[in-house]
């Protein structure tokens, strides 16, 4: 039963509400019908409405990612979301491998006590016992281990699934998909197009997804970026900052910027003077691209690079305070869409504390930074370099664009989020009760 | 009316949880089949894909079905029954001759797929090279760039030295 189709259904329930004693046979009846013709999921969903109709409770959702036990971008802006909707909804948050509400404080510094959490252990992955739930892994002939969550989330009245995982067969009576880029094209267990409504985080997500999955999806909001300065006094350095994970794939091109760094300083040794290139990021122990960025640093020691590698909130935000330029080339010489920069939180991160951004011109990073007005954006290494040059002589720049970054930046703030969240999860309440008042519980 | 929604629900929570098909829980089908557009593909898909009908070809060379036993489930009649298919058989000589249409074809699958390996691995020597040809035009366009700004420098550099001449020469009038 489409949520949408509710004329029949919301006259059942105002009967109820009027007369219940007489309305509740005729009730009890629809339930069979529904039950017969549409499944028992179908009735069951008639029975959850029609509890939050009546206000009998508050409605009850539920939010899934099956990597809600790794710290992630993702996982923050689903998290986030749910944070804020904690006191309209009974909120249970759905993981597969244990996590807890003190490691959702830790790392998003987020409060979810309000929140039930709930683990779904995946027998499938369980016994290949994968830190990582893969779905690339499950193929037409083996049954769908996700099911397990897909027949969870018929328990609520709202399902949404935060996760890059479309094997998840929605419910529930309303379910929403948190799309952060479609990764996989429809092959086997694909119901991505199944769910009530799909959120992108970014307009290149949304083109993505028309041009894979052949829908428009349907709510727009942009993440949350909430590393604005504690204090709006910048001791600014000489300082260039890169912040992004050492992809074992190289996908983020570090290897690039510390060559076209390298350059600067043998081409344009005068200009480049004084200057500092600072890499930080997130890496799993074992990872051949980062030696082969130590080995290019090593081998250059004059030359003024630094990793950083799995360092603390507490010092990334200093850098981001103490850094005048961050560099972004994730994207460059890449075919594929998915090595493309989706969105790029660190960008804003860099522009709320005054950073000139220089990225690469593809991608999410086209919606963040307008070339020229609050930063560049370029195609090749060469552009770099020219742009670096360009600012590096030129202070006066340097503070026009940074001004103008800084300003830009307030279009992804997680106050900005919280508003497009509240607004439309407050159209969806509205469309499943209709005849809600200023109802408490 | 509470109570007799909480009774409803409870039960269908119950019969729901004894269903493991979500076909039988939805009444309908699910899943579908899906074709993807080859013309769509990243390279890196591209890859995938190229993978996954290798092996699906490579799995189907041998078209020639697995010769099964002449058998007979009859009791009494069964082994005479056995004797006679026997007889038919290599009277018939149908197995031979579908025998050489098989092994004609396999020998086909075999030669095809190896020439499809045989082109894969010269595209994918030619890719390289055309990688290769890309980075060196990449170094080039950064020497130049580097160069008009070296040249625009020095253009600045003459300007700022011919005004200063000009302002210093006794024998140009304001």
């Amino acid at each position: 039963m489409s949520i949408k189709d509710n004329e029949k259904l919301l006259n059942i329930i105002k009967n109820l509400k009027l007369s219940p004693s007489t309305a509740i046979s005729e009730f009890s009846k629809e339930i069979d019908d529904i039950s017969c013709e549409q499944g028992i999921q179908a009735a069951y969903n008639l029975l959850l409405r029609s509890e939050v109709i009546l206000n009998i409770r508050k409605p009850c959702l539920a939010i899934y990612d099956h990597a809600f036990h790794f710290i992630g971008g993702a996982q923050k802006y689903g998290l986030t979301l749910i944070s804020v909707l904690q006191d309209q909804f009974d909120i249970t948050i759905i993981a597969n491998k244990e996590v807890g509400h003190k490691d959702f404080y830790a790392w998003y510094n987020l409060d979810l006590s309000k929140c039930k959490i709930k683990i779904i252990k995946i027998p499938y992955f369980e016994e290949r016992n994968t830190p990582h739930l893969d779905p690339a892994l499950i193929s037409k002939e083996t049954e769908n281990p996700f099911h397990l969550v897909s027949k969870e989330s018929g328990n609520y009245d709202i399902f949404v699934n935060n996760s890059m995982n479309e094997m998840v067969y929605p419910l529930s009576n309303i379910s929403v998909l948190i799309c952060h880029f479609p990764e996989r094209r429809p092959k086997s267990y694909f119901y991505a197009d199944q769910y009530t409504y799909v959120i992108y985080n970014s307009q290149y997500t949304a083109e993505w997804i028309e041009k894979k999955w052949k829908f428009s999806p349907h709510q727009h909001i942009y993440p949350p970026v909430d590393m604005e300065p504690d204090n709006r006094k910048f001791l600014k350095k000489k300082n260039i900052l890169s912040v992004a994970r050492f992809e074992v794939e190289g996908t983020k091109r570090q290897l690039e910027m510390i060559e076209a760094f390298l350059e600067l300083n043998q081409k344009y040794s005068e200009i480049a003077k004084g200057w500092k290139f600072i890499l930080v990021g997130g890496s799993n122990p074992k990872n051949n691209y980062l030696s082969k960025l130590k080995n290019t640093i090593n081998a250059n020691p004059e030359k003024n690079i630094e990793l950083k590698i799995n360092i603390p909130a507490k010092e990334l935000k200093s850098l981001y305070q103490k850094s005048t330029l961050f560099w972004h080339l994730c994207g460059l010489a890449h075919d594929d869409p998915s090595g493309i920069e989706h969105f790029g939180m660190t960008i804003v991160e860099a522009m709320q504390n005054k950073m000139v951004p220089i990225v690469y011109d593809g991608g999410g990073p086209r919606e963040i930074v307008d070339n020229g007005v609050n930063g560049f954006r370029v195609r090749s290494k060469a552009e770099l370099i020219e742009c670096s040059i360009r600012l590096f002589k030129d202070q006066k720049l340097i503070l026009k664009l940074s001004e103008s970054a800084q300003e830009k930046a307030q279009n992804f703030s997680r106050m900005k989020f919280e508003e497009n969240v509240k607004a439309f999860f407050d159209r969806l309440l509205m469309i499943y009760n209709p005849l809600q008042e200023n109802q408490s519980f | 009316m509470i109570k007799e929604i909480q009774r409803l629900k409870k039960e269908l929570y119950r019969k729901k949880e004894e269903i493991r098909d979500l076909k039988k829980l939805v009444h309908k089908e699910i899943d579908r089949e899906f074709q993807s557009d080859l013309e769509e593909l990243s390279e890196r898909e591209l890859e995938t894909h190229i993978g996954e009908c290798f092996s699906s070809m490579k799995r189907n060379i041998d078209t020639k079905p697995d010769e099964k036993p002449i058998t007979s489930h009859r009791k009494i009649l069964g082994k005479p029954i056995i004797l006679i298919k026997q007889v038919l058989s290599r009277i018939t000589g149908v197995y031979s001759y579908v025998n050489l249409i098989f092994d004609k074809k396999t020998e086909f699958n075999r030669q095809s797929v190896a020439l499809h390996q045989a082109l894969l691995i010269s595209f994918r020597k030619n890719r390289e090279r055309m990688w290769q040809i890309e980075e060196k035009i990449s170094g080039c366009e950064e020497n130049l760039i580097i160069i008009m700004n070296k040249i625009k420098d020095l253009h600045l550099s003459l300007e700022r030295q011919k005004n200063k001449a000009v302002n210093h020469d006794p024998t140009v009038k304001d």
